[in-house]
Formats: C-alpha cells, structure tokens, sequence
C-alpha cells in the first residue's frame, strides 16, 4: 500500500477522455472522479477510459461512486472501460458483479484501440 | 490445626503482610492497629498466610494464635460453638505445652484435658468450661454461642497475653442457624465484642462481596483494615513453581522457560497444583509442552477442578441450580460479560426470581469479578462435560490444542478515532502485521479492504459518542483473527441485503455493498452485542496459497 494522497488527473485523446485515479479511492476521492468524467461527459464526450494504475486501495464508497459513473454514460449510451487494474480491483468488481456493466483491458492502449475502432 | 504448612522458604513475596500480622497485636495494644481483612483472589494464598502466622506465633511466646476455619464448619449454631469453644481451649493448651497433638486429638472430650489445665494453673479455663457446659445443659444457644466466640477474650485478659484470632472464610458465619438455615439473621454481630478487644487482633479472610456486607454491620465499621494479597511477580511464581518441582522429585527439562506459568497469573495454588499435577502424571524432564499438558489435567479433573467445583457448591448446592450458574457463567465469558433481564433468564433455563438468586449467589461469592482465565477455562471444560456431555479426555485436549496453537500466536491493539481516512491506518496496520507473518501482498489487500468496511461502518452509521473504534489482531500460523468493537448504535443485519447492481443502477441506490464484501473475503464474520458494544469477529484461515512461499 502506498501513501499517495488521492487526487483525479485526465487527459482527452480524441473522442476519448482518459481519466487517471491516484491513491484510495473512497467516498471524497470517488466524488473527485464523479465531477472528473462529468465534466467531459458535460463536454459531449461518451467514451471514457479509467486508468487504475495508480489505485492501491479502494472501498464500497468509492466502488459506488465508480457506479454513478457508469449509470452517467449508460444515461447517454455512452461507454467506460476500466484499465490497468490490480487482480485485487478486478476481483472485488467481479465479487459485485459490477465487471459486466465495464469492458475490461489490461492496457490503456487496448482500450484505446477498441474505442478509436469504433466497436463500442 | 494449621501447624501442616508449606515450608517458609517457599512461602515468597508476602514479608511485609507477614511482619505487619506478626506484629499486629503490639500494635492493637497501642491502638495503632485493628483487625485485619485479607483481600485477594481465591487461591492467593490468604490460608497459606494465616498458617504461616499461626506456626511463626506458636513457636514463640508472645502472642497466643488461634485459627478457626468457617470453610469446614458446620453453621447450626449449637455445633459452631461447641466446635469453636472447644478449638480454641485445645490450640491454647497446644500452644502453652508446646505440644501439637493436643490440638490435632479433636476427638478427645475437654474433660481428658482438665489434668493438663490444672498443671498450668489455668483455672479460669476450668471456669469457661464449666460455664459453657452449664450453657449445653440449659441448651441455652444465645449463650452458648456467646461464651464460644468470647473465651479467647477471657484468655487473652486472664493471662495478659494477646490472642491473635484468626478466621478463615468468615463471611460463612453470615449463615450461622439456629436450627434452620436463615432463622437466626445477624449473629456475626456477635463477633463484635470481641473485634473491639485491645488484645485481640482478628485477621479475616473471605468473599469482598459477602464481607463487604458484613462490615456494614454496625458494631464491625471502622475496627478492621484491609489488606490485599496480589499475584506473586513472574519470576518469583516461576521460582516457587521450580521448588516445588525440585521438592515433588521432578526435574525441569534444560533451558525450558516455562513461560505458559503466566496463565495462572501467580496465584500460589494455581502453581501449587500444576506442580502437583507433573508429579501425578508422572513428568520426568519437564517441557513447557508438559506444562501445557498438565494445565489442562488441572482444569479438567485436577485439584483446581476440585478446588472450583467446591466453591460453587458451597454457594449453588442445587444440582440444577448449578447448572444454571455454569450456563450464566459460560455465557459471561463468551460475551465478556453479564447483561441483564430477559436474555439471562433465556440462557438459564430458569425463572426470572431463580435466576436471580442465582446472579446474587454468583455475586457474592465473588466469582464473577475475578477476571482469571484459570477459572475460565475450567467453566469452560465443566461446561463441556455438564453440559455438552463431552467426555474428560476430550475437554482436556481441547484444552491443550488451544494452548499449544496459541504459544504461537501474536495480539497487536490498535484504537483509531472515528475521523476521516482513519481506517487507512488500520489498512497500515493490518498490512505490516500480515508482512510479519509472510501474508502474500495480494491477499493482504483483500483483508485491508474487508476491515476498511466494517470501520467505515463503525464510524458511518455506529453514532457513538466515544467516536472511536478498537481493533485487536491475533494472528496465529493457520488463522488470523481481527476483532473490530465500537459502541453505539447496533449494527443491523438488514444492510446485509444483497441488491444486484442492474437494480441499484434502476433504483439511483449505489450505497451498501461493505458487508457483502467482508463476507465475501473472510472465512467467518460473527457479530455481537455486548452491551451498548458492537463486536464484529473476523477470522481468516490461512492455507498456503496465502502465505509468501
């Protein structure tokens, strides 16, 4: 576990907005997260990749918050992809059944890929 | 008589209680010193004290000691006395021959003894005698009991030499009868007269609860002091155990600590019988699994067993009373104690005044303040056998199993505030404490992420004013066990209900998944209500695939 104090960094790559979590992502920082995509969804953008690189510890807050995410895009037919994340994230989202709702890659790029190739 | 004591080398870490008791009656003379009532749990060596006092006086010339034990008494008042009176002039004629045998000959009637009275020229005996004998005549009890409890008064003002009365397990006297139990309340009082004498110091030793009762008593406020007997220091119970091993002919394996000896928290009978037991079973090079081994012999069916077993039948005699007690008590271990009302009658089986009753007896008795685990663990096996219809053998290797796992085992402690990412402390903790044991890193996030939730439920929905939250860790080779207590609102099992994410997705409800996870991640969640307490217990059994190969 790291001590990285949480915080939100993003960048758009095409019609794509890439959204980096970093530190535990719980309640304050899943709201962080929430406002984050908002802002791109407030933009028109309906693809979304999360990056979890950087997220080390997560709780049920923050898995809601990730929740209120989904349900944002799935409100404007959009899509979010989840990236980069641990055995322990990917587990847990299984767990709660929340994997079916996300696609799944191992690398931003594959995500990226899948999105610019218009499948989505 | 209580000439029959260990010997005083072994008797450790009592010199001061011993010097101020032996110089107790010097002091009572010059009114800067009273009576005194020994403290200290059951098997501190209260008795042990009085003997060695009693053997130290009757070898010398100064104070005359006198003992009398209410643990074997009978109560109906006309045998007390009787038993008491006629102690008394036997220990005085022993200890003025100097001739033990006199006083261990219980049988031999008190006129046998007038040719020995006489030749000391103890005629006020002859006259307390032929008083008290008057007294059977007339079966005059009040007077009867009256002459018994004074004589050593009389003696003590007949010769100038102080008495120093001691009395074992007097709260009993509290029960003392006319001729059914209960019918004469308030004859302890008359022990008043007595205590109030300048030369003759009482030492008494009994329940806190019934004497704490008893010294309300009017004519017994202010005359009596109290002195606590507490557990004899590591090392010094380690020694003592080692001599009495050295004198029961058994030898100590090389280099064996003996650190399992902590459990019995330096009460002297507790080592006494466990060096007991190594002798009964027969250790020769004794290990500190021996050790293990012998412990639960001695809570199962060892003299502690018996020891304990004797206590409860003196206050709960009714078998199915004591039944009850043992379920009481079982259940004031398993939830760290008692709760009242409805839940008590429940696990008692019995009715709400029995129950009751069964409370007060367990109250005064004073068993249920004595936090000591040796007695726990012998609720714990005669719950087994009583109860549960084990057989001994097989409460005696639960016994062991739990103790040879456990000399494995770590505790850590931690308090955390009810404030914002406190729980990521505990998520630090918990990791460097599954560090230590080699917990592989993955798995450690699961359990980081189990004990988040029940903390962040604690904090979240608990409403406690204390806003804080305790958290024990025992890790032990096969299981980790990780206990989370916070006061304030119960937790409810409602928020276990699972709600699948396409219905929190329809219903705008995202919230409410931490339980489901804990669940998920640990082997077994149990939570509990202790008192205004939440307790939730999580344990995780560890294979191999979780341990850092």
């Amino acid at each position: 576990m790291k001590s990285v104090q949480f915080n939100v960094t993003s960048r758009l790559d095409g019609d794509v907005a890439v959204i980096y979590p970093k530190g535990y992502l719980n309640n304050l920082s899943g709201e962080s997260l929430v406002i984050e995509c908002g802002i791109y969804i407030g933009k028109g953008i309906t693809k979304i990749v999360v990056n979890f690189s950087e997220t080390d510890l997560i709780n049920s807050i923050g898995i809601s918050m990730l929740l209120q995410i989904i349900e944002d895009l799935r409100n404007i037919k959009g899509t979010i992809c989840c990236t980069n994340m641990s055995k322990f994230l990917r587990d847990t989202f299984e767990m709660l059944g929340l994997i079916k709702h996300m696609h799944v890659f191992p690398v931003e790029s594959d995500a990226l890929k899948y999105l610019k190739a218009g499948k989505a | 008589m209580p000439l029959n004591t260990i010997p005083a080398e072994n008797f450790l870490n009592r010199e001061y209680e011993f010097k101020y008791l032996k110089d107790l009656a010097e002091l009572k003379g010059n009114a800067l010193g009273g009576n005194v009532f020994l403290e200290g749990a059951r098997g501190m060596g209260k008795t042990e004290l009085l003997k060695q006092l009693y053997r130290f006086l009757y070898w010398e010339d100064g104070v005359v000691p006198f003992y009398y034990s209410f643990k074997t008494a009978n109560l109906k008042g006309t045998y007390f006395a009787r038993d008491y009176f006629t102690g008394f002039v036997r220990q005085y004629l022993s200890f003025a021959k100097k001739e033990p045998a006199i006083a261990d000959n219980a049988a031999e009637p008190l006129q046998r003894l007038m040719p020995v009275i006489s030749s000391l020229g103890l005629h006020w005996l002859i006259d307390c005698i032929e008083d008290f004998q008057e007294h059977l005549r007339k079966n005059d009890f009040y007077w009867q009991i009256v002459a018994a409890i004074s004589v050593p008064v009389v003696a003590a003002q007949k010769s100038g030499k102080p008495v120093i009365i001691m009395l074992d397990d007097f709260d009993a006297a509290e029960r003392l009868y006319e001729s059914s139990l209960g019918d004469a309340h308030g004859l302890i009082s008359l022990f008043g007269e007595s205590m109030r004498n300048r030369l003759c110091p009482h030492v008494i030793t009994g329940s806190t609860g019934a004497l704490e009762a008893i010294f309300t008593d009017h004519s017994l406020i202010g005359m009596t002091e109290q002195m606590r007997l507490g557990p004899l220091p590591e090392d010094l119970a380690a020694a003592l155990f080692r001599a009495h091993l050295a004198h029961l002919k058994v030898a100590c394996a090389p280099g064996a600590q003996l650190k399992f000896l902590d459990i019995l928290r330096g009460n002297p009978l507790y080592i006494r019988n466990l060096a007991k037991a190594a002798w009964k079973m027969q250790k020769k090079e004794f290990t500190e699994k021996d050790l293990i081994e012998c412990y639960a012999f001695e809570v199962t069916e060892g003299e502690t067993a018996f020891y304990w077993s004797s206590v409860f039948n003196r206050y709960v005699p009714n078998a199915s009373k004591r039944k009850a007690m043992l379920k009481l008590l079982m259940h004031s271990i398993e939830n760290g104690g008692m709760e009242n009302g409805a839940q008590l009658v429940m696990v008692s089986g019995l009715g709400e005044a029995e129950t009751a009753a069964i409370l007060e007896a367990m109250e005064v008795s004073g068993i249920i303040r004595e936090n000591d685990s040796v007695f726990q663990d012998f609720i714990r096996c005669l719950y087994l056998k009583e109860i549960k219809g084990r057989e001994a053998r097989d409460v005696r290797e639960k016994i062991e199993l739990k103790y040879v796992s456990a000399g494995e085992e770590s505790r850590f402690e931690l308090v955390i505030p009810m404030s914002s990412n406190a729980e990521l402390v505990v998520a630090k903790a918990v990791e460097q404490i599954g560090r230590n044991i080699h917990l592989d890193p993955d798995f450690l996030n699961y359990l980081q992420l189990a004990l988040i939730e029940v903390c962040i439920n604690a904090i979240e929905h608990s409403g406690s004013y204390e806003k804080k939250v305790f958290l024990k860790f025992i890790t032990r080779p096969d299981k980790l066990e990780i206990i989370i207590e916070n006061s304030g609102r119960p937790f409810s099992l409602d928020s276990r209900t699972e709600v699948p994410v396409e219905e929190k997705l329809r219903m705008g409800m995202k919230r409410g998944w931490g339980f489901k996870l804990v669940y998920a991640i640990m082997d077994s969640v149990k939570i509990e209500r202790i008192n205004d307490r939440t307790r939730v217990i999580l344990i995780k059994n560890i294979t191999d695939k979780e341990v850092l190969q």
